[in-house]
């Protein structure tokens, strides 16, 4: 994304179709040992590597306190790692001073659980304040507000005050503000957490639409009926471990299992045991080689 | 950032916490009255030692029953002196006449016989003089033999700059308290919006904006608020000044033979520009602690 000449932001090879440079074929996210200390004798994260390969859809699950939103936390660098590495596109995240902090996050789009959108201003103004951010001319502003509300379902609705739309529309607003700025990695935490079972199913739709673009996509969620009716590869947290990086719940142990999901064994409930497909992927190990497919 | 942007965020800013603002800048403006005031006051004294030290003067009384001739050998020997600059000799007629001329006195006064007032001779001396010189002049002029007593009215010089040093003091020890003030009074209120803002503010730095474009609108905002203190403020005195200004003109003319003047120009550019600059760094030093999301 360049104007006059300048690159208003640096890392814009990471954007999905972007593919001349080398660093293109590395993962787009790589844990490599990472340990999140907040307190002294408790590790929020230990050990935890992962790699995130580019234009993959990921859920992040496991009960409350496992570490999910501190690990999408440690990618945009509202904490820092105590141990180990971040890469994102190859580059060390906890390395980056707090001036360079920026322009990591315009790379990537973050959807909150609360939406964090500004209820007093209006739809088009959420949206836009990422590309204005950006210095982008008001007049390719307006346009690509209007492509991605219309993207999130929001077509028409620039003008209306967010205070005034549902959750479900808030968080649309959320979304598109998002993906306007076409960013390589979309972190979503636990972005159906304050919606109802149709919203939330709707929601995942829209991040999946938003996937087949060829946007990497980290979901972080507990609510294992919304990760059951979809075949991704699913990150599992427990004790701030990292218990199964494999894809889809229907592969698990228990996927036949057709009860209601608030009565079935929960993926972070589960624990290592021979043959069942399931293994720590804490310390050394890397979960990308663990992946079944 | 973009200058309209950043114009327009900021507007948007004043729109919202409009009541608070105008709350702030009435007592800014409070502030900068007094300091306004002190300065007004002090011009008025400036113009008065001015007008005084150019028309520096000493008067030479003469002796009861001096001879003629030794009056007019004083007088040759005074007008030669480099000091003085022009010899004036009263009779005691004419000093009555002149008192009676610029003094509203009663008529009990104006029965005085002319011999209550000596006759003299009045010095105009040249500008520039240095007190010490007169002195020295005066003590070699009282050695005369035709001349009773010299008055160089140093007293009431040294009185004025003593009056008007501590005028200074004290517009300067004001100035920084008003300044104080402003900048107290401006970081609160900045405090006090970023608080209600601190959702908009977050989702700046969550979409990459940077410490600066955070940062600039709420500068503006300060900046606007100084602005627009020290304007009301120097309104509210202009007006006062023009009420009270014939007032003012006959009693200080009266007393001091000047008439009252306003700020000059210069002073009230700086007084708007002072509390425009002080706006802006009050802005910027509250904003420091909230800019870590």
């Amino acid at each position: 994304m360049a104007r006059d000449g300048k690159v208003v932001r640096p890392f814009a090879f990471f954007r999905a179709g972007a593919q001349s440079d080398s660093r293109a074929n590395r993962p787009i996210l790589a844990f490599e040992d990472v340990y999140k200390y907040f307190r002294k004798d408790q590790p929020t994260l230990r050990g935890v590597n992962l790699v995130i390969e580019r234009g993959e859809f990921c859920f992040v699950t496991g009960p409350s306190g496992a570490g999910k939103s501190t690990l999408l936390q440690l990618v945009y660098r509202k904490h820092t790692v105590d141990a180990g590495r971040i890469l994102f596109a190859g580059r060390d995240v906890a390395r980056l001073t707090s001036g360079s902090i920026p322009f990591l996050r315009r790379n990537l789009g973050i959807v909150f659980q609360d939406f964090k959108v500004v209820k007093h201003w209006t739809v088009f103004e959420n949206v836009a304040v990422a590309l204005e951010i950006l210095d982008m001319p008001p007049r390719l502003v307006r346009a690509r507000v209007a492509e991605a509300l219309e993207r999130v379902g929001l077509a028409g609705r620039g003008d209306d005050r967010t205070e005034s739309l549902s959750g479900g529309e808030q968080q649309r607003v959320a979304i598109a503000r998002a993906i306007v700025t076409e960013p390589a990695l979309i972190l979503a935490d636990e972005p159906t957490g304050n919606l109802d079972p149709h919203l939330a199913i709707d929601i995942l739709t829209l991040f999946e639409e938003i996937h087949a673009t060829g946007t990497t996509v980290l979901f972080a969620t507990h609510d294992h009926s919304l990760i059951g009716q979809r075949d991704h590869r699913i990150i599992a947290l427990d004790d701030g471990r990292v218990l199964e990086a494999r894809t889809g719940l229907r592969s698990w142990p228990g996927a036949a299992d057709t009860r209601p999901a608030d009565v079935r064994p929960s993926v972070a409930d589960a624990r290592p045991h021979e043959g069942s497909g399931l293994r720590v992927v804490a310390g050394s190990s890397r979960s990308g080689s663990s992946r079944t497919g | 950032m973009e200058l309209k942007t950043l114009i327009g965020r900021a507007k948007r800013g004043l729109r919202e916490e409009l009541r608070l603002y105008l709350v702030a800048i009435t007592s800014l403006s409070v502030a900068f009255l007094c300091v306004a005031g002190a300065l007004l006051a002090l011009t008025n004294l400036s113009a008065l030692a001015e007008r005084w030290g150019q028309s520096a003067r000493m008067t030479v009384y003469l002796r009861d029953g001096a001879q003629a001739a030794d009056v007019a050998q004083l007088r040759v020997v005074l007008e030669s002196l480099p000091e003085v600059r022009e010899v004036e000799e009263l009779s005691s007629e004419d000093a009555r006449a002149l008192f009676l001329q610029h003094a509203e006195v009663s008529a009990d006064l104006a029965a005085l016989p002319p011999e209550v007032f000596p006759p003299s001779l009045e010095l105009s001396l040249a500008s520039g003089i240095a007190p010490a010189r007169v002195d020295a002049m005066a003590a070699r002029v009282a050695q005369l033999r035709a001349v009773e007593d010299v008055e160089t009215y140093r007293g009431w010089f040294d009185r004025l700059d003593s009056l008007l040093s501590a005028g200074r003091g004290l517009a300067g020890v004001l100035a920084l308290l008003v300044g104080l003030c402003v900048l107290a009074v401006i970081g609160n209120t900045i405090r006090l919006a970023v608080a209600r803002r601190r959702d908009e503010i977050e989702v700046l730095k969550l979409c990459g904006a940077t410490d600066a474009f955070v940062r600039g609108p709420f500068v503006v905002e300060g900046t606007f608020q100084g602005f627009a203190a020290a304007v009301l403020a120097v309104l509210v005195l202009l007006v006062g000044f023009m009420t009270l200004r014939s007032e003012l003109d006959a009693s200080l003319a009266a007393l001091t033979g000047i008439r009252a003047a306003f700020l000059q120009p210069w002073m009230l550019i700086a007084l708007v520009l002072g509390g425009a600059l002080i706006g802006a760094a009050g802005s910027a030093l509250s904003l420091r602690r909230y800019l870590t999301v």
